[in-house]
């Protein structure tokens, strides 16, 4: 049966004999990950189009960025992607230092990459334990959330926040590191390897796994580039595309890292991605560890942040994706005119539809949990 | 709980009898207090400390509330966790309707108090859970750490057992929506209170001044040696693919109309050269270019800029730009095509806030991922989009009036930021 009026975002038109009907998924849903409502059109339990509605948790980020300093929005930017808070702290700091033209002293490098990572493992355990949680493995989220646990000891320790760090600033960062902040950090590797290896053993090679995460939600390379798609998703389906190394940033190309690629682009692939990335943000921690410069100043000379008449952009790699900043100051001072803030999961949810479609609605509840998205990040 | 809530009137008149009604009382609470199953609704930052709450490390087990109910009909704590926007308010309000009495409400955050960091300048946050529902608890934080949210659970259990089958629980009525200008009152009042202790101790101060010409205070502030910084200077970034000169020779013979915004008078070849490396090339081209120009360096062998990274407006008195913003994954480099687009100034000016006031091509046929951005900026700017396949509103509502980021924007619920 033909539908002859659809309601609107639906597009395909499709003949066949079966009744289709449509279901309404959020925006109060444990597996939308957030505020997040998806208008599904099924057949039968295969699922035809989905569009998705944004804006459940648009708070209007963007206006009030308008009437607040450069220094206030750093403090918003916590409240985009909240599970990587210290990463989007790095982007809008990078943006405000090109536009002041100031460098960061070596030990705040450290700092800055240091927590980064930290953040990045933090954002992929919460991944870890939701993707066994939403297929039925609640105790993958009790783990998941036991190491992130520590993690953000230290980070409570270095910021003074568990998760909206608000830390750095031009030219480095709020507060020095305090004085076991290297052992906390070696102490906690330590730990984390052993978990890893559990971890692994809990969803790597499980039979339930496999059986529901193999071949489906598959996003081919072109898909995933022309959809704007990126981190773990556009390199799990086989491009190699990071911006700590296509456009390093801070100390990023001193250091020596993989990008892990996958090349099916399925649910597994997102998935093996993430945990490669895990170690991968281990051995970045291990070389910082070594290096980490005792000495030395902790940031730069303190300026005020007031900004010259132009446009600035920059692009972080947060555990989610591509992090961009743009900032518009059309007078010099420290308010901004504009700033515009581009998160990775925007796109991805977009690319929804096409990876969802012709599979069940059971499965739609794994690609979701392999996007990994933040909502609030989307709606700002 | 029908029948239990009659056992005051049977039983009290009875000798003895109210012993009776305390010991029913004290069961009842009992079994509720200990069992408060929650319901599974997080909108932002606050789920996430609400999830680490019931996590091993915090164990919300411990006071019998680690049974999270993704039903409504199943719970009885109703855990707002995070901001509530005008949009979310609805069904908000609509999942408390949905719940069970006797059924208790938390705020958690202060966006579920006040609207927290989002009172200012803003259009879309509801101040406070109090506007839309009956609230039990308020917990203040943002966001809250696990242990004050168990503070506000204990707080909860405290009520609960003092709840008596005398007085039995009664549900609340949600409150009209149309009716959130509590804060604004308020801000008022307190402005006033402010001004007038202003005045007073300015009064204090010329009279103590009055009374004695001659004082001078003994205190002196000590100052802490500030820690001295460098001053250290940016590195400069690598390059990546073409440089800016390159590309701006490249597409300037392709589209002679095309410019590079600057403020100093050199010749823009010799500020393209200047640039630094990690600055993206941006180039001011006309509504007529840009759509060739898009497919020119999405199809160039040379430029291939493959990935979309964002599409995206700035709103000035008389124009917009569009900054459509693209990269190459394989070679690096990145240009921004910044259009002008001139506002229709024939609309007649009461109409302009709530009028389409400028129109370019679509490019969601290049880059699928550019018609949501598209989207976006039309739902902010009220920019057209010539062609779009879907061009609705995406983050607000298919009814809100006007259009957000556009500077001249007002809305009845903003308030203005004091200066």
């Amino acid at each position: 049966m033909s539908m002859t009026r659809l309601p609107p975002g639906f597009k395909i038109t499709r003949d066949t004999n079966t009744e289709e009907f449509f279901i309404n998924m959020g925006p109060q849903h444990p597996s939308t990950h957030g505020a997040l409502r998806l208008a599904l059109r099924m057949d039968g339990e295969t699922i035809v189009e989905i569009v998705p509605h944004f804006g459940y948790i648009h708070r209007g980020m963007e206006k009030q960025a308008e009437s607040m300093s450069y220094l206030q929005y750093i403090a918003m930017s916590d409240r985009q992607d909240y599970l990587t808070a210290i990463q989007n702290n790095l982007g809008v700091v990078i943006a405000l230092e090109k536009g002041m033209n100031i460098g960061v002293t070596e030990k705040a490098e450290y700092i800055r990459v240091m927590l980064s990572e930290l953040g990045r493992i933090a954002s992929h355990l919460v991944f870890f334990g939701c993707f066994g949680g939403d297929l039925g493995g609640q105790t993958c989220l009790l783990f998941g959330f036991k190491e992130r646990e520590m993690i953000h000891d230290i980070l409570e320790e270095v910021t003074g926040s568990r998760l909206t760090t608000n830390f750095f600033r031009p030219g480095g960062s709020r507060f020095d590191v305090p004085e076991n902040f290297i052992d906390r950090v070696k102490a906690f590797l330590k730990h984390l390897e052993g978990a890893m290896k559990d971890y692994e053993r809990f969803l790597s090679k499980n039979i339930i796994v496999l059986e529901r995460s193999k071949g489906i939600g598959i996003l081919s390379a072109e898909d995933a580039i022309a959809y704007g798609c990126s981190g773990p998703v556009l390199r799990a389906s086989g491009v190699d595309f990071d911006v700590r190394k296509a456009n390093p940033y801070s100390i990023y190309d001193q250091l020596q890292f993989d990008v892990p690629v996958t090349y099916t682009g399925d649910c597994y692939d997102r998935y093996t991605v993430r945990i490669a990335e895990i170690h991968e943000s281990m051995r970045i921690l291990y070389q910082c560890i070594e290096k980490f410069p005792k000495e030395g100043p902790w940031r730069a000379k303190e300026k005020p942040v007031r900004l010259p008449v132009g446009r600035y952009y920059s692009e972080i790699e947060t555990a989610k994706g591509l992090y961009a900043t743009y900032v518009v100051a059309a007078t010099t001072g420290e308010k901004p005119y504009r700033i515009h803030t581009r998160g990775p999961s925007f796109p991805h949810i977009a690319a929804l539809n096409k990876m969802a479609q012709g599979h069940k609605i059971s499965d739609l509840v794994t690609i979701m949990a392999t996007l990994d998205p933040v909502i609030p990040e989307i709606d700002r | 709980m029908g029948i239990i809530n009659l056992a005051p009137k049977i039983l009290d008149p009875i000798p003895g009898g109210k012993y009776v009604v305390n010991a029913i009382d004290y069961v009842v609470n009992w079994a509720r207090a200990n069992s408060i199953w929650p319901l599974t609704y997080g909108t932002s930052c606050c789920a996430i400390e609400m999830m680490s709450s019931s996590m091993a490390r915090y164990d919300i087990a411990r006071f019998g509330s680690e049974v999270f109910r993704a039903s409504p009909r199943q719970a009885d704590l109703f855990i707002i966790a995070g901001t509530i926007t005008r949009r979310m308010a609805p069904a908000l309000q609509m999942l408390w309707e949905q719940m069970p009495g006797p059924k208790y409400v938390l705020a958690m955050g202060a966006c579920t108090i006040s609207g927290g960091p989002f009172i200012y300048d803003n259009y879309a946050v509801v101040r406070g859970a109090q506007n839309l529902i009956p609230v039990d608890v308020f917990v203040p934080g943002c966001p809250p750490r696990p242990e004050a949210l168990f503070h506000g659970l204990l707080t909860l259990r405290e009520k609960i057992l003092k709840e008596t089958c005398r007085d039995p629980w009664h549900e609340g009525e949600p409150k009209d929506v149309s009716t959130m200008d509590r804060y604004r009152e308020a801000a008022k009042t307190w402005a006033a209170l402010e001004r007038i202790k202003d005045e007073e101790m300015a009064e204090a101060r010329a009279k103590f001044k009055e009374e004695n010409p001659d004082y001078k205070s003994s205190f002196k502030p000590v100052r802490v040696k500030k820690e001295d910084f460098p001053e250290v200077e940016r590195v400069a970034c690598k390059r990546f693919g073409l440089s800016q000169l390159d590309i701006y020779k490249k597409l300037k013979a392709k589209f002679p109309g095309i410019t590079v915004h600057t403020h100093s008078e050199d010749p823009i070849e010799d500020v393209v050269a200047a640039m630094p490396a990690d600055r993206p090339l941006e180039v001011m081209i006309s509504v007529e270019d840009y759509l060739p120009a898009v497919e020119y360096v999405k199809n160039d062998p040379e430029f291939k800029m493959n990935y979309l990274i964002d599409v995206t407006a700035i709103d000035y008195d008389d124009h917009f730009d569009m900054v459509t913003m693209l990269r190459s994954t394989e070679i690096g480099h990145k240009v921004f095509f910044c259009v002008q687009i001139k506002k229709n100034f024939d609309i007649p000016e009461e109409e302009r806030p709530t009028a389409l006031l400028g129109s370019v091509p679509t490019i969601s046929h290049l880059y699928p991922g550019a018609e949501v951005k598209e989207r976006e900026v039309y739902d902010m700017f009220g920019i057209n989009f010539e062609g779009h396949p879907d061009l609705r509103r995406i983050f607000l509502d298919k009814d809100f009036v006007g259009y957000p980021l556009r500077k001249d924007f007002t809305h009845p619920q903003m308030i203005k930021r004091p200066v």
